[in-house]
């Protein structure tokens, strides 16, 4: 018995403490408490095991450690804590939520990790002067200036706004309502937050419908999002008064949700099921086959995007992957990251980093493509309404 | 086995002999140098959380577990540790030592507000009323665009001391470790006194401690102000812990279900139980972390479980332990002494 207890807390050490040569190790934690969110993860899981399966990068294989941090912000830093100072990674990707990755940011800062965010677009993100943060996804500066662009020169000033109490939502929302306000001198008709998991927004839709706005704009997850579109039509809010909701919009689940009140609904994205480029048709086409999506929403390009630059960093960094080497291979990977120039994937427009530690250089896409939905249901179908690239400076 | 703890128990047995204070003195001495013996950063972190999680679970024990108040708001007081902390540090620019002990007055004002319900409702109608509070404070910070609202409130400065600064987790580990220490002594020091008592009359029978002269409400009150200054001390130390970041879905109810968890596990009322119950709690969720929806179903299991097979979780069975010990020793001795008796020389019975 005492032998057995001692041959596990043994090997409970060696594992705790343990590193591999030859393994370039990556943490990613991301909120996987949803369908769509495990697909992610799945998505990535799977990715990684393809580079494997090709001899991996430049020999070395890529060991991914998958952990779940439910958009918890303790969870997540848990998480980069564990990845940083346990299993010794490489990289971090993560997280889904801008509320986590806010606070990883600092952890990753102090134990001098690189961190590339799949998901996240809260502004705040890079602004907080980490060298070792990188961002795939379009910063919500950028998708707040393009909708309201839109709004003020296609749709109209009178817009009402109700957003969810979620970090990104109101980061998107406020923007946009900031925007208005400094650019266009347009108050916002209505507004008002609701909470994160409330479901029946007929209350603030009603008082919107006495107010006739041109425009009501919805900022959430997508559930929420879905549900504020249907119960949009329930309360008689006529058709010509034009729908926008945030980015998540984009996910396939709101579609599949709100089925045709999800028509003529407008949000800006960093990717479109509707673009007609090959590499993105092949894209859609594999995502459709292999994890049963109906339609590929931008947080599957995002993280597809992200794999692909990851692998170019990691295949340009020079590595030693021995264990004394680490704070070594974690500074050239920071590098190589750094050193992205003009990548092009899926997403919106090219993604391109650079070596300081500003949003200018660590906000990598910088592409809003305007997307509307033109049906709803499990095949829904979006049209591209406009792509416009931000100046670098925007928002800031 | 049985000889090492009894050997233990009585170790310490004889150092609080000689001062009360000795054994809790040794207990810092040799916990010092922990952080030199883990693997790594990520175990010290740990090591932090579980210290702030004891220092939650004790106060929690206190009016759960001493006074018998059902309240499931205690990570409401937490939270508003946390945010007092947290404002103070970002908006005002206020030090550590001054932070700490407003954070722990804020959450004291605060737990007189759920204290009060307590002077009317008892069992599930008390659950109720707290509830509603901690939900409440939830909600209030999650729309409350000064309290950070959904996207929280970030860089909480790190203590700083002579002009050094905690930000290292093994340096914040020589801050939180020794409160957690005092917090667990004040907490048997509570219970031994003459407040301890009347908290564990009005426990087993408010109307009999009433007839005996003890204030009912004024007691339970305390019993909640004291446990609020537990939950205010968590949150503080929490938030000025590196991220320095808070968020309300660190306050939610599954938050409370795990500190209540680790309460009932440890035995509700017994200080050594909470303080296991937080550490086998804190450990397992992290053993656990990457199977999320089979961890709140091996929680709730464990709480109907330890409530049906265990009532008196794990420190129950350690004091049944140490009873049995006591027992049989009384026994024996009782039985030398009968032996001397009947079996004595002729001179010594004749007297």
């Amino acid at each position: 018995m005492k032998k057995t207890l001692t041959c596990l807390v043994v090997a409970g050490l060696l594992a705790s403490g343990s590193s591999w040569a030859g393994e370039i190790r990556i943490g990613a934690t991301m909120r996987m408490i949803s369908e769509n969110g495990q697909k992610y993860g799945q998505m990535m899981q799977d990715e990684f095991d393809a580079i494997n399966a090709r001899g991996g990068i430049n020999g070395n294989t890529v060991e991914l450690i998958l952990l779940n941090d439910e958009c918890k912000s303790d969870k997540g830093v848990a998480n980069a804590n564990k990845f940083a100072y346990q299993d010794n990674v490489h990289l971090i990707i993560g997280s889904t939520c801008s509320s986590v990755s806010l606070p990883i940011v600092d952890v990753t800062a102090q134990a001098e990790v690189p961190q590339i965010i799949p998901h996240s677009t809260n502004d705040q993100i890079t602004k907080k002067d980490s060298a070792w943060v990188f961002r795939v996804p379009i910063s919500a500066r950028y998708y707040k200036g393009v909708v309201a662009k839109y709004l003020h020169d296609k749709v109209g000033d009178q817009v009402a706004y109700v957003y969810a109490s979620d970090a990104a939502a109101m980061s998107e929302t406020q923007g946009i309502i900031q925007q208005m306000r400094d650019v266009y001198g347009v108050e916002p008709v209505y507004e008002a937050q609701t909470q994160e998991k409330e479901i029946d927004f007929r209350s603030h839709l009603l008082k919107i419908k006495d107010l006739e706005p041109d425009a009501i704009y919805f900022g959430g997850l997508q559930e929420p999002i879905a549900r504020f579109l249907v119960q949009s039509y329930e309360v008689g809010i006529p058709a010509s008064v034009v729908r926008a909701a945030s980015s998540a919009a984009s996910n396939a689940p709101v579609p599949k949700l709100a089925g045709d009140a999800v028509q003529g609904v407008f949000f800006s994205a960093a990717y479109s099921d509707s673009d007609t480029r090959p590499i993105a048709q092949l894209f859609n086409s594999y995502v459709r086959n292999r994890y049963g999506i109906g339609g590929v929403d931008h947080d599957f390009s995002q993280a597809y995007d992200l794999i692909r630059i990851v692998e170019i960093a990691l295949g340009n960094a020079d590595l030693s992957l021995e264990d004394d080497d680490l704070a070594a291979d974690r500074t050239a990977i920071r590098d190589a990251i750094a050193n992205v120039q003009g990548y092009e994937g899926l997403a919106s427009g090219p993604i391109s980093f650079c070596a300081d530690s500003t949003p200018q250089c660590r906000d990598g896409n910088r592409t809003p493509v305007l997307i509307q939905y033109i049906e709803g249901g499990e095949d829904f179908k979006v049209g591209i309404l406009d792509r416009v690239t931000m100046p670098i400076e925007f928002g800031l | 086995m049985q000889n090492f703890i009894s050997g233990i128990a009585g170790f310490f047995t004889r150092l609080k002999s000689i001062h009360p204070l000795l054994p809790w003195g040794i207990a810092l001495v040799v916990l010092l140098p922990l952080p030199q013996f883990t693997v790594n950063n990520y175990q010290v972190y740990l090591i932090n959380f579980i210290c702030i999680m004891i220092i939650l679970a004790t106060g929690l024990n206190i009016v759960k577990g001493f006074a018998g108040q059902v309240t499931v708001g205690h990570v409401a007081l937490y939270a508003i540790g946390a945010y007092t902390s947290a404002v103070l540090s970002t908006k005002f620019g206020m030090p550590f030592y001054v932070n700490l002990p407003v954070s722990i007055l804020a959450a004291m004002i605060a737990g007189v507000l759920v204290g009060i319900p307590s002077f009317r409702l008892e069992g599930a109608y008390l659950a109720l009323a707290t509830l509603a509070f901690a939900q409440a404070v939830e909600v209030y910070i999650r729309v409350t665009n000064y309290l950070g609202a959904a996207s929280g409130i970030g860089g909480i400065k790190a203590p700083e001391f002579f002009g050094y600064s905690l930000r290292k987790y093994d340096d914040y580990f020589y801050l939180v470790m020794p409160i957690m220490l005092a917090a667990v002594y004040a907490s048997f020091a509570i219970l031994r006194s003459a407040t301890g008592r009347a908290f564990m009359a009005v426990r087993e029978d408010p109307i009999s401690a009433a007839s005996m002269g003890i204030n009912v409400r004024r007691y339970k009150l305390i019993a909640f102000v004291m446990s609020a200054f537990y939950a205010g001390l968590a949150g503080s130390l929490y938030a000025h812990m590196l991220p320095g970041y808070v968020h309300p879905n660190n306050f939610t109810v599954i938050e409370m279900v795990t500190v209540l968890l680790m309460v009932v596990l440890g035995g509700i009322g017994n200080i050594w139980g909470g303080v296991i119950g937080a550490i086998i709690v804190t450990i397992v969720a992290d053993i656990t972390r990457e199977y999320y929806f089979y961890q709140l179903l091996l929680f709730g299991a464990v709480i109907v479980g330890t409530v049906l097979f265990m009532p008196k979780g794990i420190g129950g069975i350690i004091d049944r332990y140490f009873v049995n010990r006591r027992f049989i020793a009384a026994r024996e001795e009782t039985a030398e002494v009968k032996r001397g008796i009947v079996g004595g020389s002729p001179d010594e019975s004749s007297g």
